[in-house]
Protein backbone atom coordinates (compact mmCIF):
# COMPACT_ATOMS: atom_id res chain seq x y z
CA UNK A 1 0.00 0.00 0.00
CA UNK A 2 1.32 3.41 -0.71
CA UNK A 3 0.58 6.43 1.27
CA UNK A 4 1.37 9.96 1.69
CA UNK A 5 1.84 10.49 4.38
CA UNK A 6 3.89 7.90 7.21
CA UNK A 7 1.50 6.42 9.80
CA UNK A 8 0.47 8.63 13.18
CA UNK A 9 3.15 7.80 15.90
CA UNK A 10 1.32 9.16 19.28
CA UNK A 11 3.70 8.23 21.98
CA UNK A 12 1.71 10.39 24.57
CA UNK A 13 -0.89 8.56 26.48
CA UNK A 14 -3.54 11.30 26.44
CA UNK A 15 -3.42 11.43 22.77
CA UNK A 16 -4.12 7.45 21.86
CA UNK A 17 -7.99 6.78 21.21
CA UNK A 18 -8.00 3.32 20.93
CA UNK A 19 -11.40 1.54 19.14
CA UNK A 20 -13.92 -0.92 21.56
CA UNK A 21 -11.91 -3.90 20.16
CA UNK A 22 -8.44 -2.16 21.47
CA UNK A 23 -9.69 -1.55 24.95
CA UNK A 24 -11.02 -4.79 25.20
CA UNK A 25 -7.60 -6.27 24.20
CA UNK A 26 -5.80 -4.16 26.22
CA UNK A 27 -8.01 -4.72 29.34
CA UNK A 28 -7.61 -8.71 28.34
CA UNK A 29 -4.14 -8.32 29.24
CA UNK A 30 -4.56 -6.07 32.05
CA UNK A 31 -7.08 -8.15 33.71
CA UNK A 32 -5.34 -11.32 33.32
CA UNK A 33 -1.87 -9.81 34.95
CA UNK A 34 -4.20 -8.87 37.84
CA UNK A 35 -5.91 -12.07 38.39
CA UNK A 36 -2.54 -13.72 37.90
CA UNK A 37 -1.58 -11.70 41.07
CA UNK A 38 -4.12 -12.92 43.24
CA UNK A 39 -3.36 -16.55 43.02
CA UNK A 40 -0.67 -16.83 45.70
CA UNK A 41 -3.43 -15.03 48.03
CA UNK A 42 -6.29 -17.12 47.15
CA UNK A 43 -3.96 -19.90 47.61
CA UNK A 44 -3.53 -18.81 50.76
CA UNK A 45 -6.97 -17.54 52.19
CA UNK A 46 -8.42 -20.45 51.09
CA UNK A 47 -5.87 -23.37 52.85
CA UNK A 48 -6.50 -20.54 56.25
CA UNK A 49 -10.56 -20.91 55.13
CA UNK A 50 -10.62 -24.70 55.70
CA UNK A 51 -7.74 -25.22 58.73
CA UNK A 52 -10.61 -24.78 61.59
CA UNK A 53 -13.33 -22.34 62.67
CA UNK A 54 -10.72 -19.37 63.56
CA UNK A 55 -9.13 -19.21 60.47
CA UNK A 56 -12.68 -19.57 58.31
CA UNK A 57 -13.11 -16.46 60.97
CA UNK A 58 -10.38 -14.43 59.72
CA UNK A 59 -10.69 -14.76 56.63
CA UNK A 60 -14.49 -13.55 56.37
CA UNK A 61 -13.68 -10.58 58.91
CA UNK A 62 -10.57 -9.83 56.46
CA UNK A 63 -12.68 -9.60 53.15
CA UNK A 64 -15.15 -7.48 55.14
CA UNK A 65 -12.33 -4.89 55.11
CA UNK A 66 -12.41 -1.20 53.02
CA UNK A 67 -9.39 -2.64 51.53
CA UNK A 68 -10.14 -5.60 51.07
CA UNK A 69 -13.99 -4.65 49.14
CA UNK A 70 -11.95 -2.89 46.67
CA UNK A 71 -9.45 -5.42 45.86
CA UNK A 72 -12.33 -8.00 45.69
CA UNK A 73 -14.31 -5.08 43.03
CA UNK A 74 -10.94 -4.96 40.83
CA UNK A 75 -11.36 -8.52 41.02
CA UNK A 76 -15.01 -8.83 39.82
CA UNK A 77 -14.00 -6.57 36.98
CA UNK A 78 -11.21 -8.72 36.60
CA UNK A 79 -12.83 -11.55 36.21
CA UNK A 80 -15.89 -10.77 34.16
CA UNK A 81 -13.47 -8.89 31.47
CA UNK A 82 -11.21 -11.77 31.32
CA UNK A 83 -14.16 -14.75 31.24
CA UNK A 84 -16.43 -12.10 28.77
CA UNK A 85 -13.49 -11.30 26.27
CA UNK A 86 -12.06 -14.48 26.39
CA UNK A 87 -16.10 -16.18 25.32
CA UNK A 88 -15.96 -13.02 22.59
CA UNK A 89 -12.35 -14.32 21.39
CA UNK A 90 -13.69 -18.22 21.33
CA UNK A 91 -16.31 -17.44 19.34
CA UNK A 92 -14.31 -14.70 16.23
CA UNK A 93 -11.94 -18.00 16.57
CA UNK A 94 -14.77 -20.10 14.89
CA UNK A 95 -16.23 -17.22 12.89
CA UNK A 96 -18.62 -15.77 14.90
CA UNK A 97 -19.14 -11.95 15.19
CA UNK A 98 -15.71 -10.91 12.59
CA UNK A 99 -17.64 -8.65 10.65
CA UNK A 100 -16.24 -4.85 11.53
CA UNK A 101 -19.90 -3.38 13.12
CA UNK A 102 -20.51 -6.75 15.02
CA UNK A 103 -16.96 -6.91 16.22
CA UNK A 104 -17.02 -2.95 17.15
CA UNK A 105 -20.30 -3.65 19.06
CA UNK A 106 -19.33 -7.11 20.95
CA UNK A 107 -16.45 -5.46 22.22
CA UNK A 108 -18.28 -2.11 23.77
CA UNK A 109 -20.62 -5.09 25.19
CA UNK A 110 -17.52 -6.90 26.56
CA UNK A 111 -16.60 -3.28 27.80
CA UNK A 112 -19.46 -2.27 29.40
CA UNK A 113 -20.73 -5.40 30.49
CA UNK A 114 -17.36 -6.06 32.92
CA UNK A 115 -18.18 -2.51 34.45
CA UNK A 116 -21.70 -2.95 35.44
CA UNK A 117 -20.70 -6.63 36.80
CA UNK A 118 -18.17 -4.54 39.21
CA UNK A 119 -20.89 -1.76 39.91
CA UNK A 120 -23.54 -4.86 40.71
CA UNK A 121 -20.64 -6.03 43.31
CA UNK A 122 -20.22 -2.26 44.69
CA UNK A 123 -24.00 -1.96 44.86
CA UNK A 124 -24.98 -5.08 46.87
CA UNK A 125 -22.44 -4.08 49.11
CA UNK A 126 -23.86 -0.83 49.90
CA UNK B 1 8.72 -30.67 18.40
CA UNK B 2 8.89 -27.69 15.47
CA UNK B 3 8.15 -24.43 16.71
CA UNK B 4 4.90 -23.99 14.76
CA UNK B 5 3.50 -27.18 16.58
CA UNK B 6 4.73 -26.00 19.79
CA UNK B 7 2.83 -22.55 19.26
CA UNK B 8 -0.60 -24.31 18.39
CA UNK B 9 -0.56 -26.38 21.32
CA UNK B 10 0.03 -23.28 23.28
CA UNK B 11 -3.00 -21.84 21.50
CA UNK B 12 -5.20 -24.76 21.85
CA UNK B 13 -4.18 -25.40 25.70
CA UNK B 14 -5.28 -21.70 26.64
CA UNK B 15 -8.43 -22.30 25.12
CA UNK B 16 -9.14 -25.87 25.92
CA UNK B 17 -7.99 -24.76 29.52
CA UNK B 18 -10.38 -21.30 29.30
CA UNK B 19 -13.46 -23.39 28.45
CA UNK B 20 -13.67 -25.64 31.84
CA UNK B 21 -12.71 -22.38 33.64
CA UNK B 22 -15.41 -20.37 32.44
CA UNK B 23 -17.88 -23.38 33.09
CA UNK B 24 -16.58 -24.25 37.07
CA UNK B 25 -16.26 -20.52 37.62
CA UNK B 26 -20.01 -20.05 36.68
CA UNK B 27 -21.30 -22.62 38.19
CA UNK B 28 -18.99 -21.89 41.83
CA UNK B 29 -20.08 -17.92 41.59
CA UNK B 30 -23.98 -19.65 41.11
CA UNK B 31 -23.85 -21.76 43.98
CA UNK B 32 -22.14 -19.30 46.43
CA UNK B 33 -24.46 -16.55 45.73
CA UNK B 34 -27.60 -19.00 45.58
CA UNK B 35 -26.75 -21.68 48.97
CA UNK B 36 -23.83 -19.24 50.80
CA UNK B 37 -22.22 -21.67 53.43
CA UNK B 38 -24.02 -20.97 56.80
CA UNK B 39 -20.78 -21.34 58.44
CA UNK B 40 -17.34 -23.15 59.02
CA UNK B 41 -18.73 -27.21 59.34
CA UNK B 42 -20.80 -26.32 55.97
CA UNK B 43 -17.98 -24.89 54.08
CA UNK B 44 -15.63 -27.75 54.94
CA UNK B 45 -18.51 -30.30 54.17
CA UNK B 46 -18.73 -28.72 50.37
CA UNK B 47 -14.84 -28.13 50.05
CA UNK B 48 -14.41 -32.08 51.21
CA UNK B 49 -16.43 -33.89 49.16
CA UNK B 50 -14.97 -36.03 46.55
CA UNK B 51 -16.60 -34.46 43.90
CA UNK B 52 -15.42 -31.11 44.65
CA UNK B 53 -11.92 -32.15 45.32
CA UNK B 54 -11.29 -33.68 41.91
CA UNK B 55 -13.34 -30.61 40.11
CA UNK B 56 -10.99 -28.16 42.11
CA UNK B 57 -7.90 -29.81 41.62
CA UNK B 58 -8.78 -29.98 37.70
CA UNK B 59 -9.49 -25.89 38.16
CA UNK B 60 -5.51 -25.64 40.21
CA UNK B 61 -4.04 -26.99 36.84
CA UNK B 62 -6.41 -25.85 34.30
CA UNK B 63 -5.41 -22.23 36.03
CA UNK B 64 -2.01 -22.82 36.30
CA UNK B 65 -1.40 -24.06 32.46
CA UNK B 66 -3.84 -21.45 31.62
CA UNK B 67 -2.06 -18.56 33.69
CA UNK B 68 1.17 -19.78 32.32
CA UNK B 69 0.80 -19.14 28.98
CA UNK B 70 -1.15 -16.01 29.34
CA UNK B 71 2.08 -14.55 31.33
CA UNK B 72 4.61 -15.74 29.15
CA UNK B 73 3.05 -14.24 26.44
CA UNK B 74 3.07 -11.17 28.16
CA UNK B 75 7.09 -11.69 28.92
CA UNK B 76 8.01 -12.50 25.22
CA UNK B 77 6.11 -9.23 24.44
CA UNK B 78 7.38 -6.65 27.31
CA UNK B 79 10.56 -7.96 28.17
CA UNK B 80 13.36 -8.43 25.58
CA UNK B 81 16.40 -8.85 27.97
CA UNK B 82 17.02 -13.20 28.12
CA UNK B 83 18.36 -12.85 31.19
CA UNK B 84 15.79 -11.09 33.14
CA UNK B 85 12.80 -13.20 30.35
CA UNK B 86 13.83 -16.13 31.69
CA UNK B 87 14.41 -15.58 35.22
CA UNK B 88 10.97 -14.03 35.57
CA UNK B 89 9.36 -16.97 33.80
CA UNK B 90 10.98 -18.86 36.49
CA UNK B 91 9.43 -16.84 39.28
CA UNK B 92 6.02 -17.19 37.71
CA UNK B 93 6.38 -20.99 37.24
CA UNK B 94 7.34 -21.61 40.93
CA UNK B 95 4.35 -19.07 42.06
CA UNK B 96 1.73 -20.98 39.90
CA UNK B 97 3.56 -24.95 40.95
CA UNK B 98 3.37 -23.72 44.72
CA UNK B 99 -0.12 -22.46 44.80
CA UNK B 100 -1.10 -25.49 42.88
CA UNK B 101 0.28 -27.54 45.25
CA UNK B 102 -0.92 -25.39 48.42
CA UNK B 103 -4.37 -25.56 47.31
CA UNK B 104 -4.30 -29.30 46.58
CA UNK B 105 -3.24 -30.11 49.86
CA UNK B 106 -5.69 -27.98 51.71
CA UNK B 107 -8.25 -29.75 49.59
CA UNK B 108 -6.75 -33.17 50.88
CA UNK B 109 -6.70 -32.05 54.44
CA UNK B 110 -10.04 -30.65 54.21
CA UNK B 111 -11.42 -33.92 52.92
CA UNK B 112 -9.59 -35.70 56.07
CA UNK B 113 -11.43 -33.37 58.40
CA UNK B 114 -14.66 -33.49 57.09
CA UNK B 115 -14.47 -37.51 56.89
CA UNK B 116 -13.64 -37.37 60.66
CA UNK B 117 -16.24 -34.82 61.32
CA UNK B 118 -18.51 -37.65 59.47
CA UNK B 119 -17.72 -40.53 61.11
Amino acid sequence: MVTDKPAPKFLNLLQIRLPPGGVTSIAHRVSGVFLFFTIPFAAWLFDLSLRDTGGYRQVLDWLHTPLLRLVAALLVWSLAHHLLAGLRHLLLDVGIGVERLPARRSAQLVNFAALGFAALYLAALA
Amino acid sequence: MTRAAQGLRAWLLQRFTALYLAAFLVYAVARLLLTPPAGYDQWLAWMGQPLTGVALTLFVAALALHAWVGIRDVLIDYVHAVWLRLSLMAVVALLLLGSGLWVTRALLLAAMRAAQVGA
